[in-house]
């Protein structure tokens, strides 16, 4: 690119940005109806911002999210499924080795934690790693839904929303006992009852962690004078950060716990009596 | 429920994520691995095989060894049976050449007594045959000079008279 060119790219982008500024003062927020305590009480609890399921039912927006993330995965796996992996080369290029790592990453965590039986884990923690990852940066792309109450609102990460995160705990935990009943039987199921606070453990700190996300997002964006520069640091770069940690921290831990009660006790030694 | 939990979401969320996961396992996680495990499979042939291929060439390195061992111990008894052979052979020769050398010797040596001898004989022939002819001489010389000294001296006697 020449200098001429880039002076023009800068220009260009000034210009914008300017029309962006101007505009955002000339156009009034919808967001100043309500006050910040109402908005922070729906993102929570989502009492008035309901969502119409087909008509059947009004859900919470992170359902809809979930829905739109699986979709989106979905349309996603099959593009791969029949237009890369065919073609998959035992010399990998750059987009084979980012899939390979992805699948190799969760697979080695599962064989590392839990070395006698991980082959359902490996795929499981794939999924979860991958819901959570994606879900969570879901939201930085803010696609709008309608409520039934015909307003506005950006679809949420799916996680944080209570009954997602609920979903995904007690998934995990289910998974757990799996393990435990498929390798130790009733001693397993024992042991995986024993961390009996893990599946609410794991699930409030899902939604704890991705509400958190979403709430200070939402305070950011209420105020106009913080809507500029700051959303770039708490918008983009936060969301990916925690959508990387939250999704190590399940697997990780999902694995942690299967492995743990999926292992083998070790055969008891016999006590020999110290003849007199 | 506090915290609008809602189990009806709840077990939509559930059905959501098993259908994501039952997505996931059959369309990515499951190929790819598949594939991984193929290509590992696939390194650790080719790793048997240039093993096998590496104990193979080991074996035939040490067969051609052993062979060049035995091949170096049959060519050092092929020499040193080549050169006792050749050894005997020359003594033999070198014995053969003494004795025709001692025979030619011995020949010689005949010969060259019998030249000897013959040429001994023929000289003392000749010596005696000298010998003689000296003596002839001598005598002849002798008695013709007495003859001649008688004569002169009978002359002288005649001449007196």
């Amino acid at each position: 690119m020449s200098k001429k060119q880039k002076w023009i790219s800068f220009a260009v982008f000034a210009v914008l940005i300017c029309v962006f500024l101007v505009g955002s003062f000339i156009v009034k927020s919808p967001g100043e109806e309500e006050t910040i305590q109402e908005t922070m009480r729906n993102e929570v609890l989502h009492e008035t911002a309901k969502i119409s399921l087909f008509g059947i039912k009004d859900v919470n927006p992170g359902l809809i999210s979930a829905f739109c993330v699986t979709g989106i995965i979905t349309a996603f796996a099959v593009i791969v499924r029949i237009f890369v992996i065919p073609r998959f080369r035992y010399v990998p290029g750059k987009f084979q080795l980012l899939l390979e790592e992805a699948v190799g990453t969760f697979d080695r965590m599962a064989k590392g934690s839990s070395p006698h039986l991980n082959r359902f884990l490996g795929a499981y923690i794939f999924m979860a790693g991958a819901y959570i990852f994606i879900g969570t940066i879901f939201e930085l792309f803010g696609f709008q839904a309608v409520t039934t109450s015909g307003m506005s609102v950006a679809l949420p990460a799916p996680l944080s929303d209570i009954n997602g995160a609920i979903t995904m705990g007690c998934l995990s935990y289910l998974i757990i006992l799996s393990g435990g009943i498929t390798s130790n039987g009733l001693k397993g199921v024992g042991r995986t009852l024993k961390d009996f606070s893990l599946p609410i453990s794991m699930s409030f700190r899902l939604f704890g962690a991705l509400l958190s996300g979403a709430l200070v997002t939402e305070l950011v964006y209420y105020y106009v004078g913080l809507s500029y520069v700051l959303p770039v640091v708490v918008g983009v770069l936060f969301t990916l950060i925690h959508a990387l940690i939250q999704a190590y921290v399940l697997t990780m831990l999902t694995a942690l716990f299967y492995g743990e009660v999926s292992e083998k006790p070790a055969p008891k030694r016999k006590k020999i009596k110290a003849s007199v | 429920m506090p915290l609008n939990i809602d189990w009806q979401q709840i077990l939509l969320h559930l059905f959501n994520v098993t259908l994501l996961f039952a997505v996931l396992y059959f369309l990515l996680y499951s190929p790819i691995k598949k594939f991984m495990q193929k290509r590992s499979e696939h390194y650790l042939e080719m790793e048997r095989e240039a093993e096998r291929k590496l104990a193979d060439a080991d074996a035939v390195k040490k067969e051609q060894e052993e062979k060049q061992v035995r091949f170096d111990e049959e060519m050092a008894g092929v020499r040193s049976k080549i050169e006792a052979e050749a050894r005997d052979s020359a003594e033999k020769t070198l014995a053969d050449a003494k004795k025709e050398a001692e025979k030619i010797l011995e020949a010689n040596k005949a010969n060259a007594q019998r030249e000897k001898e013959k040429i001994l004989q023929e000289a003392s022939a000749q010596i005696s045959e000298m010998a003689v002819e000296a003596a002839k001489k001598v005598v002849m010389e002798s008695t013709s000079g007495a003859y001649d000294s008688f004569l002169d001296s009978a002359k002288g006697a005649k001449t007196d008279e």
